[in-house]
């Protein structure tokens, strides 16, 4: 049986700050690298005090656009998150499976607002 | 001459004003009056550094000449004035949030830079701790933001300041970046006005987003906390003005255009909200 993978964000990072997409993208990764072997991987918060959504959007969100919902969901386990963390997260989520899954809507949310300034006119 | 510059929209307009007339300035020698400059709202250096460092690029020499005596403590005390040839003076109260610069690859300096001279800083007003993560998240937030959308070459500016008996925190970042219209339009192919623009990147899911990389929530997380806290936000991009208080969104045009953007928070020190969740998430609730 494969071992699983944790993943420690304060050890890559190197801070309780996680705040850059760029460090995001390093998480990205090494999550990345891991379920592409169809690794479980547990994403482990400890440490880390601030979260900003462009950091999850990197780290987690890009997720996505690689592996399909059924994947990230059977492979990504998070462990030490704060109930607020884990809310931010969610959303991050949620915001990126719309992106990722329905351009469209992304795209219609601009059309939308095209049509409004054309009626406006 | 500089006219009183208030954070809130008549401040941003001399802001721009001062853009307006320096627009076309190379290797020259300008000296800014702020003889009537009776009032100078702190972290409006952000904005001023901004525009002021641009001068700089275009290899102009910048004078700040007859500033009154309380415009200068406060420029002296928050180190705006070391910029321009001054000394930083103690700043007694410790109210000020220091002006500082940084280039977009220095997330980390930026960070240490908030919880020293903000968060962890003795002067600081008692604040819940949940209403601290929450500042602190937004603070983080204002500073990806203008990281991942200004392709600022010239650096982000910020500067704070707090008033313990008004319970009010303000804190600025500004960017010479492209722009919200700019970047819109680039990305999107939406041609908006200014501030039609700010509105736009602050409501549902509108992102500029393209690539591997979502994105979009972070303003609209910004706007969901200073709506809870009641507290106020200001964004200055291009020519267009955009303020949200108290749930209610105003916007206007600027006489000139900001080379950039600039985000203003004003946080209600004061507010009691637990920002702790009424549902529990599950940890297995989230993909």
């Amino acid at each position: 049986m494969q071992k699983d993978v944790t993943i420690s964000i304060f050890e890559v990072v190197g801070s309780p700050l996680c705040v850059a997409s760029s460090d995001g993208q390093k998480i990205y990764e090494r999550l990345a690298a891991a379920l592409k072997e169809d690794r479980s991987v547990t994403l482990s918060f400890h440490n880390v005090s601030t979260l900003t959504s462009a950091f999850l959007n990197a780290a987690v969100g890009q997720l996505y656009g690689e592996f399909s919902e059924e994947q990230i969901r059977s492979l990504l386990k998070v462990q030490d998150m704060q109930p607020d963390d884990m809310a931010l997260l969610k959303r991050v989520v949620e915001t990126a499976k719309q992106y990722f899954k329905d351009p469209q809507k992304f795209d219609q949310a601009v059309q939308d607002t095209l049509g409004d300034e054309n009626d406006g006119e | 001459m500089l006219p009183e510059i208030r954070h809130g929209q008549s401040g941003y307009q001399a802001l721009v004003r001062l853009v307006g007339a320096t627009k076309t300035c190379i290797f020259e020698d300008i000296d800014i009056d702020m003889g009537a400059t009776a009032w100078f709202d702190a972290d409006m250096c952000a904005a001023l550094g901004a525009i002021l460092y641009r001068l700089g690029e275009s290899l102009n020499t910048v004078r700040l000449t007859n500033i009154r005596p309380g415009v200068e403590n406060i420029l002296l005390k928050n180190g705006f004035l070391s910029h321009y040839g001054r000394e930083k003076i103690p700043d007694r109260w410790g109210t000020t949030i220091p002006y500082r610069r940084f280039d977009a690859k220095d997330d980390r300096f930026f960070a240490d830079y908030i919880e020293n001279e903000l968060i962890h800083r003795s002067e600081m007003p008692a604040m819940s701790s949940g209403l601290l993560k929450k500042f602190r998240e937004s603070i983080f937030e204002i500073f990806s933001n203008a990281v991942l959308h200004s392709h600022s070459k010239l650096g982000i500016f910020s500067c704070g300041q707090f008033f313990p008996k008004r319970d009010r925190l303000d804190f600025s970042v500004a960017d010479l970046g492209v722009g919200m219209c700019q970047n819109i339009k680039d990305n999107t192919g939406l041609d908006l006005s200014p501030e039609a623009a700010i509105a736009w990147a602050t409501e549902g899911r509108n992102t500029t987003k393209r690539g591997p990389v979502p994105g979009g929530l972070g303003l609209k997380l910004l706007v969901e906390f200073i709506d809870l806290n009641g507290g106020c936000i200001q964004i200055v991009s291009d020519a267009g003005y955009w303020r949200r208080e108290k749930g209610k969104t105003l916007t206007a045009s600027l006489v000139h255009a900001f080379p950039g953007t600039v985000v203003t928070v004003e946080i209600n020190t004061a507010d009691t909200n637990s920002y702790k969740l009424t549902s529990e998430l599950s940890a297995a609730d989230i993909f």
